[in-house]
């Protein structure tokens, strides 16, 4: 699985632009999880997220993405008015308020105290409520703390509803998918064009940060390897030169207003500028992987082949990195390109496809793109 | 001593006085600025999966578990704990390790408050637990030669950030671009990881993350920037405007600069951390501005600084505890709304030093106008 520094800060661009993502959306989605709790006799649905990669479920019914390694929590009774809680100051308010359509916003330190609260004043203990994120993020004292307080109450799991509507992507979110991938693509051809001769490890990550910046990008991850080192892995840029004759691996994630893409370049140097390092072998490899990618197959079939197709290549595949999984309000979301998988490819999902190989030489490389999956096509967002 | 030894040794040393079996030092791979970076700080590891720790036995045998599995090739490079161990599974892993190292009875938790249940779970069901944050905090409060150094370079780069501000902010470009050509320069000096908030208006509110918004002629640009060095954070807290200052802004900035000396003189060893902020208060009150001093206005008046935010605490206020040691970093800032010009920005980071303090940047305090 690809994992990446967590800034202290999400530094970048916030805004919500009312034309990339209507208000209308998040009726909707609303709408679609009422439905669900109607059917499945829940009173509430309590969606929690905590920092810069796990923001998805509270900002997919609020749009506020949360900053800082904190917490968010959105309340969504079967009828009334829907909560968002922050952890933060009041002071804050109104920069919250900016992004958001929702108009009930607390400011506190402790979000399940906070949640207690807002339950009770609805008269909502006792209660049938759906918990999505709270066991698995929330801080355990304070989940401690709302569990023992709910005792009353009978707590369902609602993650596979909020999962099930998140993985598939609406048309204005293919949009703002399709804007953060051609960030990278501006990124990664700026690198293309920059000098070799100012180039070191941390210039590269400062150009791509600043490309993807000045371009709009909410939040950016950065890692590179040195393939041609025995026992390279992925990781942070360091105070390193980058010379004529070497091999650098380049990840690039991009968040642009909450939604991420990702994509993966090998680069090697050139005695003035950076190339696209290619592979025929590694790129039939990726195109004979992309092909099993269709809608109603499933992902843990997709993994098998794939593996299957690997071991009849004359490249060999690294499988620390994972395969992918999917994109959208976090780096990384359902379905996970992996064996345990329960899920199938749907239409208009979007998720990242990534290979790292070594061929005879022991020369490595890696690859990655950000894909659309529709009904009978595989677009490849980052490139 | 080597600096490593010393910190294994107080650990080893903490172990024993709370009668643990052993301490584990977790992290979930986040870094909060008002928090702090215990494991970070601890093994000198900045970890950048979703559960790490380091697991320290009382008679001394220490290991990072690391995950994902591919990190624990840096964390070997970085950490002085020479037993680094990759793990896909880290919630699986700890069990073995706890019993490796015969932590089966009671354990000390540094930062519990970042487990989730499933982790905490995986420790409690092999020992009663304890929390232990305090082992690092008094640990990190007092900084090493190395780390002031490091602290000092941190001041290099966010003092560069703020040269980056008066070279861009100008008539048209927008918050985001501002921040972006600010910490395009912070990154290539060396910035590891970068904190900043600004907001540009006629009157400020609150500081912020960038918009869209574009600067225009006559305002108020407030700025907390703040730049990481090998896990070291400084922050600079600046006030620019753009074009000629209103004569009201020029004289309450000047009061808040008085402040900001009146604070800094207050500092040295010995003084409770809360006399900062009273001073400060003072000042502000004595100008006519008591009630703008505390919630819903202000809160914090500075807080510690080093790896995220230690001793003397997250917050500085009238009530904080704590007495100023040596080797203390803190951030003092007389950050303040009034009603004549909304809220302005003022204040750096300084070391508390045998004789007083020492600036941690070179940046002149004042109130900055750039020609439009």
């Amino acid at each position: 699985m690809m994992e990446t520094l967590q800034p202290t800060l999400k530094r970048g661009r916030d805004v919500w632009d009312r034309i990339n993502m209507t208000e209308m959306e998040f009726h909707l989605r609303v709408e679609k999880i009422r439905e669900k709790m109607q059917k499945e006799s829940i009173d509430c649905i309590l969606l929690y997220g905590k920092g810069a990669n796990e923001y998805g479920n509270p900002c997919y019914i609020s749009n506020f993405a949360i900053k800082m390694p904190r917490g968010a929590l959105v309340a969504i009774p079967l009828k009334g008015d829907i909560t968002l809680i922050v952890d933060g100051f009041s002071r804050d308010q109104p920069a919250v308020k900016s992004v958001t359509w929702i108009d009930s916003i607390r400011s506190c330190r402790d979000v399940a105290q906070e949640c207690l609260d807002l339950l009770k004043e609805q008269n909502l203990i006792p209660s049938t409520l759906g918990f999505a994120g709270l066991k698995e993020l929330m801080p355990c004292p304070q989940f401690q703390s709302i569990i023992n307080a709910l005792g009353q109450c009978k707590i369902v799991d609602a993650q596979p509803i909020i999962n099930k509507m998140r993985m598939v992507k609406s048309f204005r979110e293919q949009d703002q998918i399709r804007r953060s991938s051609r960030i990278i693509q501006r990124a990664f051809d700026r690198v293309c064009s920059s000098p070799l001769s100012e180039m070191n490890e941390r210039v590269l990550e400062a150009t791509l940060d600043y490309i993807a910046r000045m371009e709009g990008a909410e939040d950016i991850r950065i890692l590179v390897a040195r393939p041609m080192e025995s026992g390279w892995t992925m990781r942070p840029a360091e105070n390193r030169d980058i010379s004529d004759g070497e091999n650098v691996i380049t990840y690039v994630a991009v968040a642009f207003e909450r939604y991420w893409s990702e994509g993966i370049r090998t680069y090697a140097a050139g005695p003035s500028h950076f190339k696209e390092k290619t592979s025929e072998d590694a790129a039939a490899l990726y195109e004979k992987i992309l092909q099993m990618i269709k809608p109603g197959v499933a992902v843990t079939q997709v993994y098998k082949d794939a593996l299957g197709e690997m071991q009849k290549s004359p490249m060999e595949y690294l499988p620390q990195y994972g395969l992918g999984q999917g994109i959208g309000l976090g780096p990384r979301e359902l379905p996970r390109l992996t064996m345990e998988s329960q899920d199938h490819f749907i239409e208009n999902m979007c998720f990242t496809l990534r290979l790292a190989l070594k061929d005879k030489e022991n020369v490595s490389l890696m690859t990655g793109d950000t894909i659309l999956l529709s009904k009978n096509h595989r677009e490849l967002l980052t490139r | 001593m080597p600096q490593e030894n010393l910190k294994l040794e107080r650990a080893v040393e903490a172990i024993g006085k709370k009668g643990l079996d052993g301490l584990i030092v977790y992290s979930n791979g986040t870094c909060d600025i008002l928090g702090a970076k215990n494991l970070f700080y601890f093994a000198e590891f900045r970890p950048l999966g979703p559960h790490n720790a380091a697991v320290i036995s009382k008679s001394g045998e220490a290991v990072l578990l690391v995950e994902p599995e591919w990190d624990a090739a840096r964390a070997k490079r970085f950490s002085w704990i020479k037993d680094v161990r990759g793990t896909a599974d880290f919630i699986k892993t700890m069990p073995d390790l706890m019993d490796e190292f015969k932590l089966t009875r009671k354990v000390g938790i540094v930062a519990y408050k970042e487990m989730t249940e499933a982790v905490y779970k995986c420790i409690g069901k092999k020992a009663d637990t304890e929390t232990a944050d305090n082992v690092i905090a008094e640990m990190a409060y007092n900084k090493t030669e190395k780390e002031v150094d490091i602290a000092r370079e941190a001041g290099r780069i966010t003092d560069k950030g703020f040269e980056a501000l008066l070279k861009h902010a100008r008539v048209g470009i927008t918050e985001y671009e501002l921040l972006a050509e600010i910490e395009f320069d912070m990154r290539r000096a060396g910035a590891d990881d970068i904190f900043n908030f600004m907001s540009s208006e006629k009157q400020n509110f609150a500081m912020h993350s960038p918009t869209d918004k574009r600067l225009s002629p006559g305002d108020i640009v407030i700025a907390e920037i703040t730049a990481a060095f090998e896990g070291q954070f400084i922050q600079l807290c600046k006030t620019v405007v753009l074009g000629r200052p209103d004569p009201v802004l020029a004289e309450k900035y000047d009061m808040l600069l008085q402040t900001l000396d009146a604070s800094l003189g207050e500092i040295k060893p010995g003084i409770p951390a809360s006399q900062i902020s009273r001073s400060m208060n003072k000042v502000i009150s004595d100008a006519g501005y008591a009630k703008y001093c505390y919630p819903p206005y202000m809160r914090a008046r500075g807080h510690g600084i080093g790896v995220g935010s230690i001793a003397p605490g997250a917050v500085i206020d009238d009530d904080t505890e704590g007495i100023l040691k040596t080797g203390q970093a803190l951030v003092v800032h007389p950050n303040q709304f009034l009603p004549e010009t909304g809220y302005l920005a003022c204040g750096e980071t300084v070391l508390v030093t045998d004789t007083g303090m020492e600036r941690l940047s070179k940046t002149e305090n004042k109130l900055y106008t750039i020609g439009v």
